[in-house]
């Protein structure tokens, strides 16, 4: 990007013009929506309109039940995801750097990531009971395979002519390791870090839903129950923003970080 | 076997590769019998048609390949993997896109436990000698390809290597450019009195550069000539051109070639 791009967005001017650009497509969202609403084709029941909405959620905020479920789906998801990541990751870069395991790991985490992680869900319930221990588990069980898939594709096109080149300046199995593999696969790891959260969302919902009594998944099953429809999509939306708030400003900036830098990624995520 | 001479820094005795091909089931002899010896400070450039070995006998030398018969001595040395002593330069420049050029000509270093002060004085002596100075704190794509290969010849000098291994490094820049660098380089290994061993397949590249030249013939390579280049330097394109001794060896080479039956470029 060119400096006087760069400048610009970080006047006022700049950065609400910005600002406007993103949220111009959800307006329009929004506006079709209540268009579509206010035509009366359907009960209220089955098609809530915005303000419909809109009142349910400032009644669910000032209640604090959605904070409260939204805070208990997080701590699944985070729980979730770093338990998944940490057995993911040491797991990936020991296939990758070694044949024996990859020989040996290749067919089981083949014939397990055919399966979806809310096929776990009946397990999860035997094992855990119903609860975020539940939830957590499924969520470990969808996160670890995008994780592992992503880190052994970015160990297996590390180019070769980079580890030659820093064994010609005298790098041993280690320094390749060190300064060739981890930085090189860095990228794949943060694409399949994201993917992981993504997937891991997934299961979230559709884990409380069923194996749950407390989260937003299950917040919108019980709303359900009940006919309160505006409170279901109170529910959705909140899961929705929440990834588009973590994604904006935690997943992307890092991934940008180490991609933009490093100009493996010339364009395409910088403007996102 | 005879007592190797001290002076002779290289030496390649009877190095033989034949590559299996899986696809195809079938062997390919790639080298055949490669037997040479390189002096200290000597500029000896290989050149021979496109697939006849090159760059197969250059990563034997630097031990990324193992020969299929014979041996390469490296100051007395069987090589037997990659070593510091032996750096090389890669066409795809090979520089670490994590590393800003500064930490990429440190490498080698680093992996010495040099500290880091002294690490900066070299760095900055080898980025100044390549012409990058400026350019320390950038990271590769943020260079032109000319300085990517600047960058990556200072990674290898700066780690002082016993021979500096060459293959094609300036067949992905412009010729104007190729020509600036070509003409550095030999200032650059002249000052630094640095063995190198080229690899081309274009003569007057080879002619330029060398104090030596070794032709190889068509697959598999066998040595069809080693033509001592008499040349004044330090050398000059705009002079070299018009020498009729420079004329003299690439026609020379040109036609040894030629008559292994092989076709190969005179032109850079
Ligand atoms: N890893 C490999 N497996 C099988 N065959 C190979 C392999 N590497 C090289 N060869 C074959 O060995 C021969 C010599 O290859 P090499 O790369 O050394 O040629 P070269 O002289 O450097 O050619 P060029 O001028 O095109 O770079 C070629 O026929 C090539 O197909
Ligand atoms: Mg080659």
């Amino acid at each position: 990007m060119t400096t006087t791009l760069a400048r610009a967005r970080w006047t006022p001017l700049g950065m609400t013009w910005k600002l406007a650009r993103e949220l111009f497509p959800f307006a329009v969202g929004v506006i079709a929506w209540q268009l579509l609403s206010s035509l009366n084709i359907w009960p209220p029941v089955l098609f809530p309109s915005p303000l419909e909405v809109l009142r349910a959620f400032i009644a669910d905020v000032g209640s604090g039940t959605l904070l409260v479920n939204l805070g208990v789906s997080l701590k699944s998801l985070g729980l979730g995801f770093l338990v998944g990541a940490v057995i993911a990751v040491p797991l990936g870069y020991l296939m990758g750097l070694n044949r024996a395991s990859r020989d040996f790991f290749d067919p089981l985490v083949n014939l397990l990531q055919a399966i979806p992680g809310l096929a776990w869900i009946p397990f999860a319930i035997l094992w855990f009971g119903l609860g975020q221990g539940a939830v957590t588990f499924i969520i470990v069980m969808s996160v670890f395979f995008p994780v592992l898939h992503n880190l052994l594709t970015g160990i297996r096109t590390v180019q070769p002519v980079l580890i030659e080149a820093v064994q010609t300046l005298g790098a041993r199995r280690m320094d390749v390791i060190t300064h060739v593999i981890f930085p090189a696969t860095l990228p794949n790891l943060m694409t399949g870090v994201r993917l992981g959260i993504a997937f891991g969302f997934r299961s979230l919902v559709g884990g409380e839903m069923i194996a749950s009594t407390d989260g937003i998944g299950y917040a919108i099953f019980n709303a359900q129950q009940y006919f309160q429809s505006a409170r279901i999509v109170v529910g959705m939306l909140a899961i929705g923003i929440t990834w588009l708030i973590m994604d904006r400003f935690i997943l992307r900036p890092i991934e940008l970080r180490t991609t933009m830098r490093w100009g493996l990624m010339r364009d395409g995520l910088e403007n996102t | 076997m005879m007592k190797a001479d001290v002076s002779e820094i290289l030496v390649a005795r009877e190095v033989s590769k034949t590559y299996f091909d899986p696809t195809f089931g079938e062997n390919v002899h790639a080298l055949d019998g490669i037997s040479l010896s390189i002096r200290a400070h000597e500029f000896v450039s290989v050149i021979g048609p496109s697939g006849c070995g090159k760059s197969t006998f250059l990563r034997i030398v630097a031990g990324l390949d193992r020969p299929t018969g014979g041996e390469i001595r490296v100051s007395g040395n069987k090589v037997t993997g990659p070593g510091a002593d032996r750096g090389m330069v890669f066409q795809e420049y090979a520089l670490l896109p994590w590393k800003t050029t500064q930490a990429n000509v440190e490498f080698g270093l680093r992996l010495k436990g040099v500290s880091r002060k002294e690490r900066a004085r070299i760095s900055r002596r080898f980025i100044e000698l390549v012409g990058l100075s400026g350019f320390e704190n950038k990271y590769p794509h943020q260079l032109s390809g000319g300085m990517r290969q600047r960058a990556a010849v200072a990674r290898v000098l700066a780690n002082n290597p016993t021979v500096l291994l060459m293959d094609e490094p300036f067949a992905a820049v412009d010729a104007m450019t190729r020509q600036r660098l070509q003409e550095e380089l030999t200032v650059i290994t002249a000052t630094e009195r640095t063995t190198v061993l080229f690899v081309t397949h274009a003569i007057d590249e080879a002619v330029f550069l060398s104090d030596r030249v070794i032709a190889l013939s068509g697959r598999p390579g066998r040595i069809v000539a080693d033509v001592d280049i008499d040349l004044p330097r330090p050398r000059q394109w705009s002079e070299l051109v018009r020498d009729p001794r420079f004329q003299h060896y690439r026609d020379l080479l040109t036609a040894k070639i030629e008559r292994t039956g092989a076709h190969v470029e005179a032109h850079p």
